[in-house]
């Protein structure tokens, strides 16, 4: 009968008792295993760019100045927190936090940049030892997407403008 | 009868007007026929094979072999096979026959191969624009490979606007979106209303269309467009993650090692339990009971937690690359999940009770929303709202992949045809979902999660996967390309079919159940929308000349 | 003299129900949170809600701003006119000078202030809302009406002091059928009085964006809030005093609280079915009251002959 399946409608309640918790004024802090803000250790990172290219939405930005500084930037615009720079680093440079309370008025606050000693390795590629051949890297050489606009550049080359070599192959991978 | 079997039907039938057949591992074939006899042959297939339509498919493969391929996917459900029949068209001018005189269900399929490829459909009942925007040139299709993924076409005409067509006489234009408390996302429904009766209705979609099928093609790569694949749908991401990585992997034969195919399917089937949990929330609330749809919240919480504990996230569990999964689950994991379940269980079954015998309730979704076998044949309809109706498809059972194959459950299937029925499945199948998480736990065995791949990924293969979402079947069909990107990669959710279906059932219902019935297949206009180009939102930043940033501020 | 602590206690009666029906409301909504295991808004959250929208700008976005002025005015007017004129738990005040009929006008005056709010904003969902609520009203107001002509056959008098004190069960016969027939009638459409589910149709706002309120905010849905807490309170206290009206005419401390105390308890009993049910659909809705009302009619045929 309808009547007695309102009551036990009502009753349901009794065994549940009250759930709401009382966040945020009093913190609720993120499981183990949680895929917050990724955070970047500059004392680990070789500048081997992987995370760079395969980060899903692009926004791990790489910029060689000179032969030797490159610069590695994460701009937290449209980080999905998916994790893959984190298992693709080959030097466990990247952790994912436990932050998901990261809204704020500033956007540099999330950004993180890193500045890197290169030494004589020229940009090959070959320190990203690649777990399976679907995470190739396919920009070797010198990178110089646009830090100040904030955009992937698809591009590599074999020379740096200023220190153009000879009249080279020009790397224009995808 | 198997795969052999229907190809020599098909070879007696029809001679050498089919060109070549492939048997594939995984009971999938593929057969490319003359375009002139794509037809005939779809008729054989849907009416006399008795087939179930589930998508079509315009691929440009210009600088392949100078044309553009039509495939139109089928599914043998009682036999257990996967289909494609695929032809040739030519590159300069292409067009095909539209098969949707003898399948319905084609209609949108074929205007969104139109739309997006150029390719005719000749003979389309109704070859109206569906998917671009209403300023868009003509002449200008988006997915070819000419056209990069994030340009802005000439000649965008921002004044010209959607025309509807005519209401029938004697009726008033109710506008029902796309703004609309009860929807999630955008979409339009313009109800044509005599009294409190509809008489009609024109569906306008594709307002969120975000280009995901040509960024898999062009910018991501292979191990990338899970994550994007995931991001189609709120609520039932997983399933489209798991049904790409499943498509790749069948096209190329790489088996991802047995620990993984358990941990995809229990959270396919966690994924299963929160959506269905959600919706008898949301169907209770849309008729005013906002008691239950309170306890249904509260009872499904706990899933989110442990999916959290597990992947690192509540909905975006990021699960899948090819060839295994990234997340593992142990021991206490394993204990955790089989407590959470026990004690969703229990709170359910008192729910289920309480809701079955509720003749308030009843009286809300009773024959409301009806969609009859008929119906359900005509317009490819999937998921519960085939099973309210008697007809039980389910891909778990029908097309086993993952783990489905080891494990014991019941298809849930009731005769009501209407949202009461559509209700009765999603409860029981709480109970399944429950069942099959059980088995899983127990029979998982020790091993890696990943399959090592050795050797890139060959090119040119196709794939196809089909996967049973909370909604219905989701339906992945990828080509292998070059550069660590497929060359093609089509995404049919559920809801792009059972959309189709929403006109009729509504036809001839009161006003006031419109929203209950439209809500009952529960739509996910975000699956719906995910095709084509022109992200001119600030995602994909460019430098635009002045007059094209004129054109796009005046368009937005 | 005596005229003036009659129009005191009326003026009393209007500050009363203003402090109060918003804390009765709150009250509601804090019990329909517990049914639903959740926390709930503090009690006192309806007078929050009143005065941020009573701060807050006055758009004009219908139709016609000056009827849509009008029907909130009016619509709020209306309704406090009859709390000055009811018996709210101390003694009569200007009941005396009312009679049933005037009850009758201004609370339909009440619901026709919500069909003109809906028709001045002129959206479409609007007109739906308001066309449905024509359609509850047609039932609705009449079997109310039947109610206290039933206590004013039995009481022999049209005034509301002599109605609403449990003269209804005065009947010449042995056992007052009709006044049992129309409680149990009363009792079972109440919920539609009181405007909240499974009869809060015209307010749908899941289907229709809120029916005839959709085009209101600030100020103007203040008014039109303030009068629907104020509309149950009435209602409350029409069918204490018709029906249960014992214990409140004791002294002065007594007779108040009892009676709010049955208010209390009245309100208690539309949350649980508010928050037990499903929403009707109009026509179904429809049916019931149109069965409802044919029995009213019953009760009043009995209770002309005696009964």
């Amino acid at each position: 009968m309808s009547f007695i399946s309102k009551i036990r409608e009502t009753l349901i309640c009794l065994k549940a008792g009250r759930v709401t918790l009382p966040y945020p004024y009093q913190p609720r802090p993120a499981p183990e295993k949680f895929r917050g803000r990724p955070i970047f250790d500059a004392s680990k990172c070789i500048g081997c760019a992987g995370c760079a290219n395969n980060c899903p939405a692009r926004e791990i930005l790489v910029l060689d100045i000179c032969q030797e500084i490159r610069i590695l930037k994460y701009l937290g615009r449209r980080c999905t927190y998916c994790g893959r720079c984190a298992d693709v680093c080959p030097e466990n440079a990247i952790t994912m936090g436990k932050d998901y309370e990261t809204a704020t008025n500033n956007i540099a606050d999330i950004q993180q940049k890193l500045e890197l000693f290169m030494s004589t390795c020229q940009r090959c590629g070959r320190c990203f030892k690649e777990p399976s051949p679907l995470e190739q890297l396919k920009l070797k050489g010198y990178r110089f997407d646009d830090l100040a606009n904030e955009r992937w550049i698809f591009k590599s080359k074999s020379y740096l403008d200023n220190f153009k070599v000879s009249d080279d192959i020009h790397i224009e991978l995808d | 009868m198997n795969e052999g079997e229907i190809i020599k039907y098909l070879r007696n039938r029809f001679g050498n007007k089919i060109r070549r057949t492939d048997i594939c591992r995984d009971r999938r074939f593929y057969i490319n026929v003359d375009s002139d006899c794509l037809k005939d042959v779809c008729k054989v297939i849907f009416r006399d094979l008795d087939a179930r339509f589930i998508t079509s498919i315009g691929v440009d493969e210009r600088q392949y072999n100078g044309g553009f391929l039509v495939a139109h996917n089928f599914a043998f459900d009682s036999w257990k096979l996967l289909c494609s029949l695929q032809t040739n068209v030519d590159g300069d001018s292409p067009s095909v026959q539209s098969i949707t005189d003898i399948v319905p269900a084609s209609n949108w399929a074929e205007r969104e191969f139109r739309d997006l490829l150029g390719i005719e459909p000749v003979g389309h009942i109704y070859p109206k624009r569906l998917v671009l925007p209403d300023g868009w040139p003509d002449g200008v299709y988006p997915l070819r490979k000419d056209f990069p993924y994030d340009s802005v076409p000439e000649g965008f005409d921002e004044n010209r606007s959607f025309k509807f067509d005519d209401a029938p006489p004697g009726c008033v234009v109710v506008p029902f979106g796309p703004f609309h408390p009860t929807l999630d996302e955008p979409a339009h429904f313009r109800l044509y209303v005599e009294g409190e009766m509809v008489r009609g209705c024109e569906y306008r979609g594709f307002m969120a269309h975000r280009g995901i099928e040509k960024l898999g093609e062009s910018v991501l790569t292979y191990n990338e467009i899970p994550m994007a694949a995931e991001r189609i749908c709120g609520i039932c991401g997983c399933v489209h993650n798991v049904a790409y990585a499943q498509a790749v992997e069948n096209a190329v034969g790489i088996m991802p090692p047995p620990r993984s195919e358990y941990i995809r399917t229990v959270m396919l089937e966690l994924e299963r339990l929160h959506s269905h949990l959600l919706w008898v929330g949301l169907a209770c609330h849309i008729s005013g009971f906002d008691t239950l749809f309170m306890h249904c919240f509260r009872i499904r919480e706990p899933v989110m937690w442990i999916a959290e504990k597990i992947s690192g996230n509540r909905k975006t569990y990021a699960l899948c690359l090819i060839g295994g999964v990234r997340w593992d689950i142990t021991e206490e994991l394993n204990q955790e999940l089989r407590e959470v379940i026990g004690k969703l269980e229990t709170s359910w079954r008192e729910v289920v009770k309480a809701v079955e015998k509720d003749s308030n309730l009843q009286k809300r979704t009773r024959g409301v929303g009806i969609a009859d076998k008929k119906l359900v044949k005509e317009s490819a309809l999937l998921g519960p709202v085939a099973r309210a109706a008697g007809v039980p498809i389910d891909s778990r059972r029908d097309h086993p992949y993952a783990a489905y194959n080891r494990v014991e459950f019941d298809v849930v299937v009731s005769d009501f045809c209407d949202v009461w029925g559509r209700l009765i499945v999603r409860m029981y199948e709480v109970f399944e979902s429950i069942k099959i998480i059980r088995q899983c736990l127990q029979k998982i065995e020790p091993g890696s999660i990943q399959a090592i791949i050795t050797d890139e990924i060959p090119v040119g293969r196709f794939g196809m996967s089909s996967v049973e979402a909370p909604r219905g079947e989701c339906h992945h069909f990828v080509i292998t390309g070059e550069n660590n990107r497929p060359r093609r990669w089509r995404v049919r959710a559920p809801t792009y079919q059972n959309l189709q279906g929403v006109p009729t059932m509504i036809k001839d219902q009161q006003l006031a159940d419109m929203t209950l019935a439209l809500a009952s297949i529960d739509p996910c206009f975000s699956c719906t929308d995910r095709l084509e180009t022109v992200d001119i939102k600030t995602g994909k930043v460019r430098v635009y000349s002045a007059k094209e940033l004129e054109t796009l501020f005046l368009w937005r | 003299m005596e005229m003036m602590i009659k129009i005191l206690s009326a003026l009393t009666n209007v500050v009363i129900v203003l402090a109060v029906a918003p804390l009765i409301e709150g009250i509601m909504r804090k019990i329909t949170a517990r049914i639903q295991s959740r926390q709930g808004p503090p009690i006192l959250q309806p007078y929050y809600d009143l005065m941020k929208l009573l701060i807050k700008e006055d758009i004009e976005s219908g139709e016609s701003p000056s009827m849509q002025r009008f029907s909130a005015i009016m619509a709020f007017a209306s309704a406090l006119t009859v709390v000055a004129l009811l018996p709210l738990g101390f003694g009569y005040g200007l009941s005396s000078h009312t009679d049933i009929i005037l009850t009758i006008y201004l609370l339909t005056f009440c619901g026709v202030c919500t069909l003109i709010a809906g028709l001045a904003a002129g959206s479409t969902y609007s007109l739906v809302g308001i066309s449905r609520e024509m359609m509850l009203m047609i039932p609705l107001e009449p079997i109310l009406a039947v109610a206290l002509i039933i206590a004013a056959t039995n009481s022999g008098s049209f005034k509301l002091d002599a109605v609403l004190n449990g003269s209804i069960y005065n009947s010449p016969g042995i056992f007052p059928i009709s006044s049992i027939i129309i409680l149990v009638i009363i009792l079972a459409s109440f919920q539609a009085y009181a405007q909240r589910v499974p009869f809060d149709i015209s307010e749908a706002e899941t289907e229709i964006m809120d029916g005839p309120l959709v085009e209101y905010s600030g100020p103007k849905l203040a008014l039109f809030k303030y009068s629907r807490m104020i509309r149950l309170v009435i209602y409350c206290a029409l069918f204490i005093g018709l029906f249960v009206p014992w214990g409140s005419n004791l002294m002065f401390p007594f007779g108040f609280l009892i009676f709010w105390f049955k208010v209390l308890l009245l309100v208690l009993l539309v949350t649980v079915v508010a928050a037990t049910h499903a929403r009707y659909r109009i026509d179904q809705a429809i049916n019931y009251f149109a069965i409802m009302l044919l029995v009213s009619f019953f009760a009043l045929a009995l209770a002309s002959i005696g009964l």
